[in-house]
């Protein structure tokens, strides 16, 4: 290869970097420039003090604490109900799976982490709607099914960070328990977990993270234009991605717009601090520090 | 542990809530009531009722009042099957969806639904014609109007819509509406984008024209109040609020207050004609 | 000698862990099939009254009873094709520069950069593509309204790069060190480094990566519904407004549920679930493939 060629190479691995880079950093930018004007409390609590809208004397109206709460409530619901059986599929997978059923279960969960959130969500909303005919009347789309439906779509992170963590466990740490006389699920339970907790906890933050962004399921299964607080499983409520997609296709005038901005800056936010928080546990976290029997 | 511990105290705090002493008479029939109210459907109605639910949710907090669009369609069929209280419509639903769902209908606004262009369009006039023409994608250029060399991006919105269904009927006579043409979710994203492109052309709820976009008068006639009201515009429509069955509880009183003269006041503040 | 009662005890939680595993790991996997099983079953009345092959090819026009998603399926194909041939250069670019061509300095660095944006919201690239790129679009083509193909696809093309970056220096990473340090010794450059030793080690890495990012962008609701424009048209143009499968999903479903529209929407979640299995079988394929050899 001569040399005009290899400065060719290099030059176009540069350009892709900058562009990449580049977009991205206009993305931010723009971002930026048209939201840090409307990030004050006013975004978060409207025309509501923020001490009556944080201690819940007052329901905030114009602002998008409800969604941010609502966002939350989700969240953890979610995650709730995920990571034990996440957490229980990813040990069987590292752990007691044959030849045969690791690859036959290894298939439907990387099938399961491929399909599109929109058809996990029209599956819920479906779902919630045979229930509402051959159930119950007051069953409707609401925080709890969105939740559900959110924690199909996160189980497959959770499985498979869970699997890698245990495989990935030295095979000397592996043998040492046993060696003890430990029985197999001993050795996982006091031996492995701990042993690999700090991965599996960066792998339920990105878990988290998915949940927080995630619009297409949520506008199937209950997300609203406006509904307060969240206060109840069977209710909908406001999330703070929906709100994003509702003032982008609806804002009535500029002031809405610069909120909507806005909620994508702390949206952004929220998504940045839970990745830092997943890199940073990942790597300095000691079993010893979270995990005593 | 942190979520579980906010969880709890949001519950806790809930628990605590108070109620604000405003005054306000129409408002009045909401002391003392409690519990929850589901409204969705047509997107037209979602300012006056987005407001109408501020003023009932700060009097009486006890009241959830949860608001989602979805488009008339949805609103029909979903409070037919139960799933929400109050289902908005921005058009008469059909005699089939009332009789095979019990509705009960509630007219408390009068809306135009307006031919939008984007300000900078010197075409501000068209024929019904023209019109058909324009969105059946025989016309393609406004040059062919009279305005400048610049294709025309007709706009649209899906089947679920109150505001396309009496648009269809009454303007464009049931004609066809070409496949090209781009589908926006609601009136306020049908806003958006005919304000943010030069060769848009669109269709919405004449309570939602404002100074970023231009109505275009319809022959001769521009949709405003007057031409509304008096029924000269003839692409008109109500924007109703129904129910299955005989409204009851807090529907009942939802509907009633959005037809007070505080709730007509809203009406009329969010840019629609008030019924009354 | 007697088994001692503790033994015996050891046993049986033994086996009632090992139950418990499987059953979790079950449950995951048969909730794959439901999701199918449910998008099948509710979409068959379709069936019932057109020939299979007129759904997927026909047109699409409710009035005339055509429930045909052929616009659909050519919109879903059209737009993440482009964005995979957008991002596939600028992605292959990228992973060259962090792992051969650029400083050792700066990799880490990059790399955890590239990390970050795989965590940015979805909502936030559509929000951004809606008031910056459309405009910008339909001002430098002078045709159109800006919501095109083309626009959905630059868009997507940035949402996927992270991670089709994050599988190629996977792919890069797992060339063995002494390969590497052979061509250091024969005073090779870096790019001939990469040229014929890395690229050719890793193209079965970089196949499997870019088939997964591919079903990435198959599977984005948000960006297509809020800048493709979403008419029902078989595309011709870069600069024509499609519709794909996700966005018709989300379109749709919140209409009338009684509907044969409503209904088709489940062939469209079918449809999107095949190519998903097939796209996630192609992977893997490729992949043991890769480890035969």
């Amino acid at each position: 290869m001569n040399r005009w060629g290899e400065k060719a190479i290099y030059s176009l691995s540069v350009l892709s970097c900058v562009l990449l880079f580049g977009s991205v950093a206009i993305l931010l930018g723009y971002l930026l420039v048209k939201g840090l004007p409307a990030l004050n409390p006013g975004l978060i609590f409207g025309s509501t003090p923020m001490v009556d809208a944080l201690f819940l004397k007052r329901q905030v109206f114009d602002g998008i604490f409800p969604a941010m709460a609502g966002t939350l409530a989700l969240i953890a619901l979610a995650i709730t109900i995920a990571v034990p059986l996440g957490l229980l599929a990813g040990i069987y997978m590292a752990e007691y799976s044959g030849r045969f059923t690791r690859s036959v279960f290894g298939f439907f969960f990387d099938l399961l982490s491929g399909i599109p959130s929109i058809v996990v969500g029209l599956f819920g909303f479906s779902a919630i709607l045979f229930f509402h005919h051959h159930i119950s009347e007051s069953l409707a789309p609401c925080l709890l099914v969105s939740a559900l439906s959110l924690a199909f779509l996160v189980l497959p992170y959770i499985v498979k960070t869970t699997q890698i963590a245990l495989e990935t466990v030295p095979q000397q740490t592996r043998i040492t328990g046993l060696a003890l006389g430990a029985t197999r699920l001993q050795n996982i339970v006091f031996c492995l977990i701990p042993e690999s907790l700090s991965t599996i906890l960066g792998g339920i933050i990105l878990a988290v993270g998915r949940c927080a962004e995630d619009t297409a399921v949520i506008m199937l299964t209950g997300a609203v234009v406006s509904a307060g607080l969240p206060d109840s499983l069977f209710k909908g409520y406001e999330a703070l991605p929906f709100y994003i997609y509702y003032i982008s296709s609806q804002y009535a005038d500029q002031t809405e717009l610069t909120q909507g901005f806005g909620a994508c800056i702390v949206l952004l936010l929220i998504c940045a601090t839970l990745f830092t928080l997943a890199a940073i546990i990942q790597k300095k976290v000691r079993h010893t520090l979270l995990y005593r029997h | 542990m942190i979520k579980r511990a906010m969880v709890a105290t949001v519950t806790l705090c809930t628990a605590l809530l108070v109620a604000l002493p405003i005054h306000a008479n129409s408002l009045d029939r909401f002391a003392g009531l409690s519990g929850d109210l589901k409204i969705a459907g047509g997107t037209a109605h979602i300012p006056v009722v987005k407001e109408a639910a501020k003023q009932i949710m700060t009097l009486n907090p006890n009241i959830r009042i949860t608001i989602a669009g979805g488009g008339s369609g949805a609103g029909i069929k979903q409070v037919g099957e139960g799933l929400i209280d109050i289902g908005n419509s921005g058009r008469r639903p059909s005699d089939k969806e009332i009789t095979s769902y019990g509705l009960s209908l509630h007219k408390w606004a009068i809306d135009g639904v307006a031919v939008v262009v984007n300000p900078s369009n010197t075409v501000t006039a068209l024929t019904q014609g023209q019109l058909a023409q324009i969105f059946s994608g025989k016309i393609t250029n406004w040059k062919a109007l009279g305005g400048k060399d610049r294709g025309i991006n007709i706009y649209t919105r899906d089947a679920s819509s109150g505001t396309r269904s009496v648009f269809w009927k009454k303007a464009l006579k049931k004609g066809e509406i070409a496949p090209s043409a781009n589908f926006v979710v609601s009136n306020g994203a049908m806003k958006t984008a005919v304000a943010n492109d030069p060769g848009a052309i669109g269709y919405m709820s004449a309570g939602f024209v404002d100074q970023r976009l231009t109505p275009v008068a319809l022959d001769g006639v521009t949709p405003d109040a007057a031409s509304i009201r008096n029924g000269t515009y003839k692409v008109a429509r109500g924007l109703f609020s129904n129910t299955r069955g005989e409204a009851q509880g807090l529907s009942k009183q939802f509907i009633d207050f959005l037809l007070s003269d505080q709730g007509q006041a809203i009406v009329k503040e969010k840019g629609f004609i008030p019924v009354n | 000698m007697n088994r001692s009662f503790f033994q015996q005890k050891r046993d049986r939680n033994e086996t009632a862990a090992r139950a418990l595993l499987f059953m979790s790991a079950l449950v995951c996997c048969l909730l794959v099939v439901l999701i199918l099983g449910f998008m099948v079953v509710t979409g068959l009345p379709l069936f019932g009254q057109n020939q299979a092959m007129d759904l997927l090819t026909g047109a699409w026009s409710p009035h005339n009873g055509g429930y045909g998603i052929a616009p659909m399926i050519f919109g879903t194909l059209w737009i993440s094709f482009l964005s995979v041939v957008i991002s596939f250069p600028m992605s292959l670019g990228c992973a060259a520069y962090i792992c051969v061509l650029g400083p050792h300095g700066k990799a880490t660095v990059m790399k955890r950069c590239v990390q970050m944006m795989t965590g940015i919201p979805t909502i936030i690239y559509g929000f951004v593509g809606v008031f910056l790129l459309v405009p910008l679009i339909r001002n430098t083509a002078g045709t159109g309204s800006g919501m095109c193909i083309l626009s959905a696809s630059l868009v997507l093309a940035v949402l996927i790069a992270p991670t089709m970056i994050l599988f190629f220096i996977q792919s890069f990473d797992r060339v063995p060190r002494s390969w590497l340090d052979a061509v250091d010794a024969l005073g090779g450059s870096r790019v001939q480094k990469l040229v014929y030793v890395v690229l050719p080690a890793c193209v079965k890495g970089i196949v499997t990566g870019t088939v997964l990012s591919f079903g990435r962008a198959l599977g984005d609701t948000l960006v297509a519904l809020m800048i493709a424009g979403n008419a029902i048209q078989k595309p011709d143009s870069l600069l024509d407004s499609a519709r794909t499968l996700t966005a018709h999903i989300a379109l749709v479903s919140a209409a009338d549920f009684e509907s044969m529209e409503f209904k088709s929407i489940f062939l469209c979640g079918a449809v999107l679930y095949l190519i998903t299995a097939l796209v996630i079988l192609g992977a893997r394929l490729i992949e043991r493939r890769g480890t035969h050899e």
